[in-house]
């Protein structure tokens, strides 16, 4: 009874997800999660970005309980995940990044199997399965081994299963990835159809803008285990400011370096330079004639709003110049390669 | 922990494996054909020299519980190697993150490698039946084999899902299961007795728990005398349910 009454309490400022000063440290000194707090609100979707290594799956893993934090807090409605790791499992559904469903099975198989180990009602299921299988247009194929669907197919079927257990939160990592543009809308729309019709939380990993952007209500991105800025995809794109000028090159050059006036180039190599600047248009004539007086040619120029690549680009950026950050994240490529 | 939801996780987690068995039964009937090799060569050409003491029995009366002891051993040992490689595929990372206790998932896993076993065994009976190997073929006493193959599954594909926890791959698994099933099985009362060994070895065979599961089925397919099968019954149940918990603790391990 005490419980109970604790719960209703919670419950007008419960978060889905909660972390606070979340470290996960591997082999003793790879810090892969560093010190990361963030909340995630019941019924929305957040996104979760940052480049290969940046340490999301690894967040993912902690909050569904594969792996334990080395220090700090997670919750799932409340519910601490190290105290009851199979309370906090039964509120979640995973698909991980690589294909993770049975092969050796048929799609109906996996999604009764699978509904059975989540304690899926047994006088609803064979229901849901029928319409999961349908919705994700695997129908005609229910009856067929996995092993002979397109990888397309698989990750409708993985999506299925969500449908299928319906999940408080559904953790989604890197989702679309491999997919055709046809299948990715596919996905999205059934992620889109999850949060409204079941009001499911959902968190996503993912390096395509183009899908944060799409799906998500806030973002957050990470780098080198941190957690770099947090928001709305609207509120990043303003945080950026101003305006993003291109150039590109017709021959590479090696190097250049550029004056500070002008503004800051957020990404660069041989060919193209990309410059954040308050005022695009008065900019340009000031980056023409910086070429002009280098005698490097422009091949083409143009001006653009920030777009969440920029975004990415500003926060995600790789320290390159700083020795200790740049080691650790070597370090950090070699365990990930190593593990798998 | 709720008792119904746990015993009903360990279930769906062998019909998992009962229907990937039924799409592609080819690996059971290639399991076959060692232990029916021991049978119908070794069994069949020691039988007729009579090399064995083998008491009132016959030789290959002797070697046909050895036979089955053996070929259960050999799927359960190596049963961590599928684990490994279901792990590789994901579905273990998928299994581990469903609401189901870790412990039942293990004990699903090893029920999946007692399924193995019992095809196992009635394909040996028939095969002896076949040969006219005189064996009991009372139903209890089949019912207790059974038993006995099931926990002896349990058992030691536990122990072999304890292993891959800390192996990790499937190479090391090889391996390991190589470097035990050879000792365990010469070091036991499989096919040949005690009696005949030197003496050190007769004291190694004492402590291997394949000789007790050798005797156990002895006692119900011949002899059918009992003293011993209690005993030999709950000393491996002590041990499939102390390797399932090991196992169910190290299990995560597997994907770190």
């Amino acid at each position: 009874m005490e419980k109970r009454s604790q719960d209703v309490d919670n419950n007008n400022f419960e978060k889905a997800i909660e972390a606070a000063h979340l470290t996960k440290i591997y082999h003793s000194n790879i810090r892969a999660v560093d010190d990361v707090s963030f909340a995630v609100q019941p019924g929305e979707i957040f996104g979760l970005l940052g480049p290969n290594g940046a340490g999301k799956t690894t967040i993912i893993k902690m909050i569904v309980t594969l792996s334990s934090a080395t220090s700090g807090i997670l919750r799932v409605f409340g519910i601490d995940s190290s105290k009851s790791p199979e309370t906090v499992r039964s509120m979640l559904g995973y698909v991980p990044q690589s294909i993770s469903v049975d092969t050796d099975l048929t799609g109906y198989e996996n999604l009764l199997i699978f509904s059975k180990l989540s304690y899926v009602n047994k006088k609803e299921r064979n229901a849901r399965i029928k319409d999961a299988l349908e919705y994700m247009g695997l129908t005609d194929r229910a009856k067929d081994l996995v092993k002979h669907y397109s990888g397309g197919m698989m990750r409708r079927l993985e999506i299925a299963q969500a449908l299928v257990n319906r999940p408080r939160i559904l953790l989604l990592d890197e989702p679309s990835i491999g997919l055709d543009p046809a299948s990715k809308m596919h996905v999205w729309e059934s992620i889109k159809q999850l949060k409204q019709k079941f009001g499911t939380t959902i968190l996503i990993t993912t390096h395509d803008m183009g899908e944060a952007d799409e799906l998500c209500d806030r973002i957050a991105i990470m780098s080198d285990g941190k957690l770099a800025v947090l928001g709305s995809p609207a509120e990043l794109k303003k945080s950026v400011g101003g305006d993003v000028i291109t150039v590109n090159l017709t021959l590479a050059y090696p190097s250049i370096t550029f004056p500070k006036e002008i503004g800051t180039i957020m990404h660069s190599n041989e060919k193209s330079a990309q410059i954040l600047t308050e005022n695009g248009e008065a900019a340009i004539p000031l980056v023409s004639n910086f070429f002009r007086d280098q005698k490097i040619t422009i091949e083409s120029i143009s001006i653009n709003r920030p777009n969440l690549d920029d975004v990415f680009m500003k926060y995600a950026k790789r320290r390159l110049h700083d020795e200790i950050s740049s080691h650790a994240t070597t370090a950090r490529r070699d365990f990930v390669r190593h593990i798998r | 922990m709720n008792i119904g939801r746990f015993l009903s996780s360990s279930v769906t987690v062998a019909e998992m494996e009962a229907r990937k068995i039924r799409h592609d039964t080819t690996e059971l009937w290639i399991r076959i054909v060692q232990p029916a090799l021991w049978l119908i060569i070794f069994g069949v050409t020691f039988n007729s020299i009579k090399a064995m003491p083998t008491g009132s029995f016959s030789y290959i009366q002797f070697i046909t519980p050895g036979i089955l002891a053996q070929s259960v051993l050999f799927i359960a040992i190596f049963y961590g190697i599928t684990v490994v490689w279901e792990r590789d595929v994901g579905i273990i990372t998928k299994l581990l993150s469903t609401p189901s206790p870790r412990a039942s998932i293990v004990l699903g896993k090893s029920l999946s490698a007692s399924l193995r076993g019992l095809f196992q065994a009635v394909m040996i009976f028939a095969l002896a039946l076949a040969l006219g190997v005189k064996i009991r073929l009372d139903p209890l006493d089949i019912l207790g084999v059974f038993v006995v193959v099931i926990l002896f599954a349990m058992c030691f594909s536990s122990l072999s899902m304890l292993l891959a926890s800390f192996m990790k791959t499937r190479d090391r698994m090889m391996g390991i299961g190589q470097a035990l099933t050879m000792p365990l099985f010469f070091a036991s009362n499989a096919i040949y007795p005690i009696s005949v060994m030197p003496v050190w070895l007769q004291y190694v065979s004492k402590v291997n728990p394949l000789s007790y599961v050798v005797d156990a089925m002895r006692s119900m397919l011949l002899s059918g005398s009992y003293e011993n099968l209690p005993i030999d019954i709950f000393a491996l149940l002590i041990a499939t349910v102390t390797f399932v918990t090991l196992a169910s603790i190290t299990i995560k391990r597997l994907l770190e």
